[in-house]
């Protein structure tokens, strides 16, 4: 059974053509199922959690990075991720901007992504926790006054810029390739003079005294944080042209 | 693996990049190319190969299969396989080396030995101790 999760913002009547659009295009390709609209509920994870143990196979979030890290943090619920919920496909079909997660799985847009869904390609991959919250993508901050601590040593840095931790690759310009099946992040750090970076690890304990981390362009929480990762977490649909090996 | 510079060519090619921008204190244990272009305080260890930018300033020992130094490092530094010492280089500490070169300019103020040397004068040694006891 398929459960498709629409994000709030959808309901914004210029995307009503596009829904209309991916409507049509599901019930043709045989993969209409039950629509549920965020919109008018308050508790994601108690919805989702409840349409799984009624039997739904597949979770589509329909809508942007924020809509699969609202579902991915609903449908994986650390006490509650039992076997059966392990064996619950993600689908993605982007609507609208900031969809680089999508991309990263090679699903383009909204058309493509029904084929997609019907093509079933599935493949285990990494999730990323911060502390208790859950990220497919990557956890960010501003580099200046930050302390890393990896293993048995320390990283300090002076200057200005960004750090990465990236599971996920949800930028196709950056110069390296993270890969969602290693099982290890992949932390990238960047200043202003162009001076880069590059480790893998992991666990990664971060902290700053004044920033805070921010997760998957979705949330902020407070530092200091330990990043980790866990192999093979969720099951994913995607597409041929994805971004990783 | 190495370029004509002898820098690792590209980013993809290393496992880890410390920048120049980038204190690291402790012990840093790869098994990947590791390059690193900042400062680093405590011991650096890989079985691959290591490049030490020009810039970078190492309090560590370090030890490698191949590696490239072209700035300051106050350590030992152990290149089982080739160690090179670039023109910028300056060294204080001892350099144990399979292969080694030595660009002019470079700074070394430590001891010179050669592992294949020192493996050559351990095992004549112990030959010799095995004549003494067959006697």
């Amino acid at each position: 059974m398929y459960v498709y999760i629409y994000d709030d913002y959808l309901s914004e009547g210029k995307y009503n053509r596009i829904i209309g659009r991916v409507e049509t295009r599901l019930t043709d390709l045989g993969l209409s199922g039950k629509i549920i609209r965020l919109s008018g509920i308050k508790n994601i994870k108690g919805t989702i959690q409840s349409e799984i143990r009624l039997g739904a196979k597949t979770i589509i979030a329909v809508g942007n990075n924020q809509t699969i890290n609202k579902v991915i943090g609903a449908m994986i619920e650390a006490d509650a991720y039992g076997d059966f919920q392990q064996k619950t496909l993600l689908g993605i079909i982007p609507i609208g901007d900031d969809n680089s997660i999508a991309e990263s799985f090679g699903i383009k847009n909204e058309n493509e992504a029904c084929n997609i869904l019907l093509a079933r390609r599935v493949e285990k991959i990494d999730l990323g926790l911060a502390n208790n919250y859950y990220f497919l993508n990557q956890v960010s901050l501003n580099s200046a006054g930050t302390s890393l601590k990896i293993n048995d040593y320390e990283l300090e840095i002076v200057n200005r810029g960004k750090i990465q931790i990236i599971n996920l690759l949800g930028d196709k310009n950056l110069s390296i390739k993270p890969n969602p099946h290693d099982g290890l992040l992949d932390l990238y750090i960047k200043n202003r003079k162009r001076d880069e970076t590059f480790l893998r690890s992991k666990k990664i304990m971060i902290n700053n005294q004044k920033e805070k981390l921010l997760i998957d362009n979705v949330l902020t929480i407070d530092l200091p944080a330990e990043i980790s990762v866990i192999k093979n977490k969720i099951n994913i649909i995607v597409g041929k042209d994805r971004l990783f090996e | 693996m190495f370029g004509k510079d002898n820098k690792l060519e590209k980013i993809k090619d290393a496992e880890t990049i410390i920048g120049a921008s980038i204190k690291v204190k402790g012990n840093f244990q790869g098994q990947g190319n590791i390059i690193i272009e900042g400062s680093l305080e405590g011991s650096v260890k890989t079985d691959a190969h290591i490049y030490i930018g020009d810039q970078a300033k190492i309090v560590a020992n370090i030890d490698a299969k191949d590696a490239i130094i072209n700035g300051e490092v106050r350590g030992n530094i152990k290149a089982k396989n080739y160690l090179a010492v670039g023109g910028t280089a300056r060294v204080f500490g001892d350099l144990q080396y399979g292969e080694l070169s030595i660009e002019k300019g470079a700074v070394v103020n430590g001891q010179l030995l050669s592992i294949s040397d020192e493996g050559k004068r351990g095992e004549k040694h112990h030959k010799e101790e095995s004549a003494v006891e067959q006697q």
